[in-house]
């Protein structure tokens, strides 16, 4: 029992996690034909869907509750994408880095306690912060006329609020209903308060 | 799993894997802060012909693959090319306004990408990931538990997708595929999401906690069934890649295709 108390990520929370992160992986490479077609029209109509890449953060740091687990999760979807050849290739592994870490910075920020909607949301909206810094040099951003830059950034943002914090929460919530998180989830208190009735 | 190798004795497959790794992950510093199109152009160039030399893909493969990526890299660049701010109008209408200077950027952008999906591609192609993941835990130090645990979650996606294709039928047999609208779309997408996670979760549980019996995650004392080293074919690959660059380089000093050597003041 004092091994599960411990917040050190252990072989099943790694499994766990990369396996999500696969999960998802297959979803982006589903979903990246649609995102492409979106590109041109230069409308970025696509930025709605970006969320959807910030989703595996939020969903793993919401399904195993440790420190860690939103970075581990999209450094490891950034690298399936890599492996698998995505388009963009090399890059998505920082892009996968630098949202894991704005994604979990989040949830560090309460300490690990909570794991609410309002966390999640906040977590999406991070990474999808994170993600304009690696845009901001490589796509030239600033340089874009004005209005349709706004336009980028406040789809983005959405897209991050509902896809990759609002639509995990979601997701849990259900798999909360169907008994799969108590299997990964660390033993809490109120665990050993039912224990004591 | 699915085999597109179709020869893996070609010389980048020797190549220490996390040696390539670190190679391909650190020439996207180097790109990054490149801002010169006839550069971006000429680096272009050479990376197409040393894909072609040596991924391990076959050869008509390999150029359909190259010609999509090209495509849809130019896609990535669209909001630049039609939006970009500039001084050198070329085509005006309604909201769209082509600069030359947006022109530029785009293809630059464009290319950029390109150069970075084709990196990702020479690694792809060349790199099985038995040997990759047990030289992350050879030569970059990566924890016994991680390494082993993308190996396991490697090794489940055909089950993962055979899950996917199983839960579509079920929904063409009852229906749900005809339904239009987006709170269709929205149901189906959380029926394919939690179905799939689900079922993932439980197996990757029972799978860690029968790793854990085995004492896959110890550490201390451990020895390896493949011993990943070190060898001269190495310096070979960081010669052709400092070839590569150097020669991108060069070229674009000697052959300047277009005007814009600095695409973001000008």
């Amino acid at each position: 029992m004092k091994k599960s108390k411990n917040s050190k990520l252990n072989l099943t929370d790694i499994l766990v996690t990369i396996v999500v992160a696969l999960v998802f992986g297959l979803v982006f490479r589903v979903l990246e034909p649609v995102y492409n077609v979106l590109q041109p029209l230069g409308l970025h109509l696509d930025a709605l869907l970006y969320g959807i890449w910030f989703i595996a953060g939020p969903f793993a740091a919401l399904l195993i509750r440790k420190p860690g687990v939103a970075l581990l999760a999209e450094v490891a979807a950034s690298m399936a994408e890599v492996l698998f050849g995505g388009s963009g290739g090399i890059i998505n592994f920082y892009y996968g880095i630098v949202q894991g870490l704005f994604s979990e910075a989040i949830f560090a920020a309460w300490r690990y306690q909570k794991f609410t909607i309002t966390v999640s949301v906040l977590s999406g909206v991070a990474a999808a912060l994170g993600s304009f810094i690696i845009d901001l040099f490589y796509g030239y951003l600033a340089d874009l006329a004005g209005w349709n830059l706004t336009l980028s950034i406040i789809f983005r943002l959405i897209g991050g609020a509902l896809l990759g914090g609002a639509f995990s929460d979601v997701l849990v919530k259900a798999l909360e209903k169907m008994g799969v998180t108590n299997l990964v989830r660390p033993v809490t208190k109120d665990d050993y308060d039912v224990l004591k009735k | 799993m699915v085999t597109l190798w179709t020869n893996t004795d070609r010389l980048f497959f020797k190549i220490n894997p996390s040696f390539k790794f670190l190679i391909s992950v650190s020439l996207f510093v180097v790109y990054l802060v490149v801002h010169n199109l006839n550069s971006m152009i000429w680096a272009t160039v050479l990376f197409i012909v040393l894909f072609l030399l040596v991924n391990g893909f076959s050869g008509r493969f390999s150029f359909w693959i190259v010609l999509l990526t090209l495509i849809v890299s130019m896609f990535s660049a669209g909001a630049m090319i039609l939006f970009g701010q500039g001084t050198h109008v070329l085509f005006h209408w309604y909201l769209i306004e082509i600069t030359e200077e947006g022109l530029a950027r785009g293809i630059l952008i464009g290319l950029r990408t390109f150069i970075f999906s084709i990196i990702g591609m020479i690694m792809a192609s060349t790199t099985l990931p038995v040997p990759f993941f047990y030289s992350l835990m050879q030569q970059l130090k990566v924890p016994v538990r991680y390494a082993y645990g993308c190996l396991a979650a490697f090794r489940m996606l055909p089950m993962m997708s055979e899950e996917f294709v199983h839960v579509r039928q079920a929904m063409v047999v009852r229906g749900m595929t005809r339904k239009k609208g987006v709170r269709a779309l929205y149901d189906r997408t959380k029926r394919y999401a939690l179905t799939m996670l689900a079922q993932s979760i439980r197996r990757a549980q029972r799978t860690a906690v029968a790793m854990e019996a085995k004492r896959f995650s110890m550490t201390e004392t451990r020895t390896y069934y493949y011993e990943i080293g070190w060898s001269r074919y190495d310096l070979y690959f960081l010669a052709l890649i400092l070839c590569t660059v150097a020669f991108g380089f060069l070229l674009s000093n000697w052959m300047p295709l277009t005007p814009f050597t600095n695409v973001i003041d000008n």
